[in-house]
């Protein structure tokens, strides 16, 4: 019953996604909102349905569903139960397809009575939704039902919902790594929600490419939707980052895993475009570059999905390898190759005289900063794929990892952020070396002297040092501006303070973004550069001193839980001089049921400077081997990536725009960044 | 304060603390890289021959730590860098080698992006050129 309804819950999907395109291109003249009510709100209705029923499948451990046997186990905790909805292959494909479905829903319900561009651009999401409610009906069916049971899952399973089944006793469980943190239920759906977010720009600037429509009004109405999936996105990729640090136990965030790479890439491409578009809005530049900007994002983003479900690539975080990644792969031509001809034929509208005053201005700076964020994309992009050329040109086999990205990322990071300070405060259309250096002659005593203290308290490394100089600078150079602009208000500085964002939050949210940017770099610098990476062997009851602490064996313990075998040993965390107790940590091990390897846990303590991360590495109850990292600032990455999503809610906050036609000029945007001081 | 004298003020000491940084990394204790992140920066640069396409250091499998222990081995036994990856690359082919050195397309991976930055800069100048040249012929209008 399950299984049909579910079934039928994504063919009626799948039709409604063909009718909102047939109803979007049949209306496109008159962009009959009304005309696509139907498709829309069945769409939304039965993707919603087919989540919920899988869902129900897995909190009532239905093993007759293949899905629910393989990938779930009547021990499974609740929260990683419901997350099993989402964190396999065909289950995530229905995240996604429920995801877009409501974004379809809320891009309808803001659309005019009469709205080509939006009808239009509905047609477009519509296409894409039947590419991925076509692969649910086929190649992805989460609804398969199970017909060859073995011990613990499904061996064989049958499209039909009918077929004869056979129904397991026990289902196989989520991937242990799935199942150690609560952060696994949160990470997927806050990077799907960007990344199919993104699908709204995509599918506008396709609907004005279609209509000849090459004005600005395409980014009007996608710029809050492209900041939303950017958050999204952000928080997403932070989530993951933290879920590394806190689960996999190798003592890192970021590993430059081809996975973790493609959730960066279009992050790095959403990154320019949110800051070209507004040059295109405030300057009426770069038309066609915002074009090609937004289709390499959401290519990046189909592209991802299929580098994860494909299998062409060994990750920790692959799919196993199925026929969903050539359906991808077609799917991934047919959007770049399509879009590319549609701009090609569409090149000569779009690519107006360029009007860049000078390089020396707020536009040239953000140029600048589009261009290095699209060379570190080519060089991340190359870099994954490089193995894979390789091979497929006839040469050996070849790995590129973290030595290869982070020689790449480094001095690429650095003139990012150099270009930040400086787009921060310049001016538009030209910044005088007379103004650039009234606003920034004091940020850059600023940097330097946070440079020289941390050089004077014994920092040795000359790209920790410039980072820090550089971060320095860019904090200063907001907070100055920011002072500069409420001081020059008659109002009492509270209430101009207050004024001052509200009249020009776009701005001022961005510039938050820069400082939590700034915290970012620092945290990335002082926790690769200055970190303390070792391996400890203590007996128990002994103390040993590590990295400016000292950490001594308690006890072992072990307990059950109804789904792993807990194993760790309690550890205290003592000062320098090995008097006080600072924290004690519960590292562990965990093994899973249907599992041998154990899970190694980490446990960290956060002081006000360092992060000390601890690991079990081998040893006996008696005698253990400890991985013990020490991390300065690691706290300033999430602090940072908390300040970089909120500068992004903030500058949601903007005062809408005026819906333009084909107009280049801003009529309603404030310009109190400007005063000219 | 004049603005002349702002100015002489944020040139001193910014020159004052920039001489501070070049001094003192210059000469500070820069202290060799000890047997630890000799391991660490070893095992972050070669792949776990048999996990899924993670490092050594990024792996938690038992066989990823049997290996670092071998490299801290080589290290005490007083192993360079190079004969460590080259033991590595012998026993488990080039591919175990992380930063793509050991391809013979490894220029192509370093030169693309400068490609591509080369592109951009030149763009970049040149629609500030013709925004002079677009500027020039308003002027003569």
């Amino acid at each position: 019953m399950i299984a049909a309804a579910g079934t039928l819950s994504i063919l009626l999907a799948l039709a409604a996604a063909i009718a909102l395109v047939v109803q979007g291109i049949r209306h496109r003249s008159t962009g009959s909102k009304r005309a696509l009510r139907g498709p829309v709100f069945v769409l939304a209705g039965s993707a919603f349905a087919a989540f919920v029923i899988l869902e129900v499948a897995i909190l009532t451990h239905d093993f007759s569903i293949a899905y629910v046997a393989n990938n779930t186990a009547t021990t499974t905790p609740l929260v990683f139960l419901f997350a099993a909805g989402w964190a396999a292959l065909e289950g995530s494909i229905v995240l996604w397809g429920v995801v877009l479905a409501a974004f379809v829903l809320l891009v309808w319900l803001r659309l005019d009575d009469e709205d080509p561009l939006g009808v239009l651009a509905l047609a477009v999401m519509g296409a894409v939704a039947v590419f991925w409610f076509g692969l649910m009906a086929t190649a992805g069916n989460p609804f398969a039902v199970c017909t060859g049971a073995v011990a613990d899952g499904c061996a064989n399973s049958s499209w039909w919902p009918f077929a004869e089944r056979a129904m397991p006793a026990e289902g196989r469980g989520p991937n242990p790594l799935l199942q150690n943190h609560i952060l696994m239920a949160v990470h997927p759906p806050m990077l799907y929600l960007g990344y199919v977010g993104l699908t709204v720009p995509f599918a506008f600037a396709i609907a004005a490419l279609v209509r000849g429509d090459t004005g600005r009004a395409w980014l009007d109405r996608t710029h809050r939707w492209s900041v939303v999936a950017w958050i999204f996105l952000t928080a997403g990729i932070l989530l993951g980052g933290w879920w590394s640090y806190e689960v996999l136990g190798w003592g890192g965030y970021w590993a430059w895993d081809p996975v973790e790479n493609a959730a960066i890439l279009p992050w790095l491409t959403a990154t320019a475009f949110i800051h070209s578009a507004v040059v295109q809005r405030k300057r009426g530049m770069l038309q066609a570059w915002n074009y090609l900007l937004v289709i390499a994002t959401f290519s990046l983003t189909i592209f991802g999905t299929f580098l994860t479900r494909s299998g062409v690539i060994a990750s920790v975080h692959a799919f196993t390898q199925s026929s969903v990644g050539p359906a991808l792969l077609v799917f991934l031509a047919v959007v770049v190759v399509g879009s590319l001809t549609l701009l090609a034929v569409r090149a000569k509208d779009v690519s107006q005289a360029p009007r860049l005053d000078s390089l020396s201005s707020r536009e040239g700076f953000i140029l600048a900063n589009n261009l290095i964020l699209t060379v570190l994309t080519i060089a991340v992009l190359f870099g994954t794929m490089f193995p894979l050329l390789v091979e497929a040109l006839g040469g050996s086999e070849v790995s590129v990892g973290r030595p290869f990205y982070d020689r790449a990322a480094v001095p690429i990071g650095l003139l990012l952020l150099l270009f930040i300070a400086l787009g921060a405060v310049a001016p538009w259309r030209l910044a005088t070396g007379e103004v650039l250096w009234r606003r920034l002659r004091w940020p850059m005593v600023v940097g330097l002297g946070a440079g020289a203290a941390s050089v004077l308290i014994g920092v040795d490394s000359a790209a920790v040092v410039l980072t820090v100089v550089l971060a320095f600078f860019i904090i200063s150079a907001i907070a100055w501006r920011f002072a500069a602009t409420v001081s020059a208000r008659p109002e009492r500085v509270d209430r101009a303070a207050a004024k001052v964002v509200r009249n020009d939050a776009g701005y001022w949210g961005g510039q938050l973004a820069h400082i939590g940017v700034a915290l970012v770099a620092i945290s990335l610098a002082t926790t690769n550069g200055l970190a303390v990476r070792t391996t400890v062997t203590i007996p128990q009851g002994e103390t040993a001193a590590v990295g400016g602490y000292c950490l001594s064996y308690i006890e072992p313990f072990a307990r059950s839980e109804p789904n792993r075998e807990v194993t760790g040993i309690r550890v205290a965390v003592l000062d320098g001089g090995c008097s006080e107790v600072l924290a004690i940590l519960e590292p562990r091990l965990n093994t899973y049921a249907g599992t041998s390897q154990p899970i190694g846990t980490p446990d960290v303590w956060t002081g006000v400077v360092d992060d000390v991360y601890v690991g079990i590495a081998g040893g006996t109850t008696a005698t253990v081997d400890l991985n013990v990292f020490v991390f300065p600032f690691q706290w300033m990455l999430w602090i940072g990536g908390l300040v970089i999503v909120a500068g992004g809610a903030l500058a949601l906050a903007r005062k809408p725009l005026e819906r333009s036609g084909s107009s280049d000029v801003v009529r309603s945007e404030p310009e109190t960044s400007e005063v000219r001081r | 304060m004049t603005d002349r004298a702002t100015s002489l003020l944020a040139v001193g000491a910014a020159l004052v603390f920039g001489l501070v940084i070049v001094v003192g990394l210059a000469t500070g204790p820069s202290e060799p890289a000890t047997a630890a992140d000799r391991v660490a920066a070893l095992s972050a640069a070669i792949k776990c021959p048999f996990c899924a396409g993670e490092s050594l250091a990024d792996s938690s499998s038992a066989v990823a730590a049997d290996y670092r222990t071998l490299i801290e081995q080589y290290v005490e036994e007083g192993w360079t860098d190079e004969m460590i990856r080259t033991e590595f690359a012998r026993n488990f082919g080039d591919s175990v080698i992380l930063d793509g050195s050991t391809s013979s397309w490894f220029l192509a991976l370093w030169i693309l992006p400068l490609i591509g930055f080369a592109i951009g800069v030149w763009a970049i100048v040149s629609m500030r050129r013709s925004s002079d040249r677009s500027r020039e012929r308003a002027d003569a209008h």
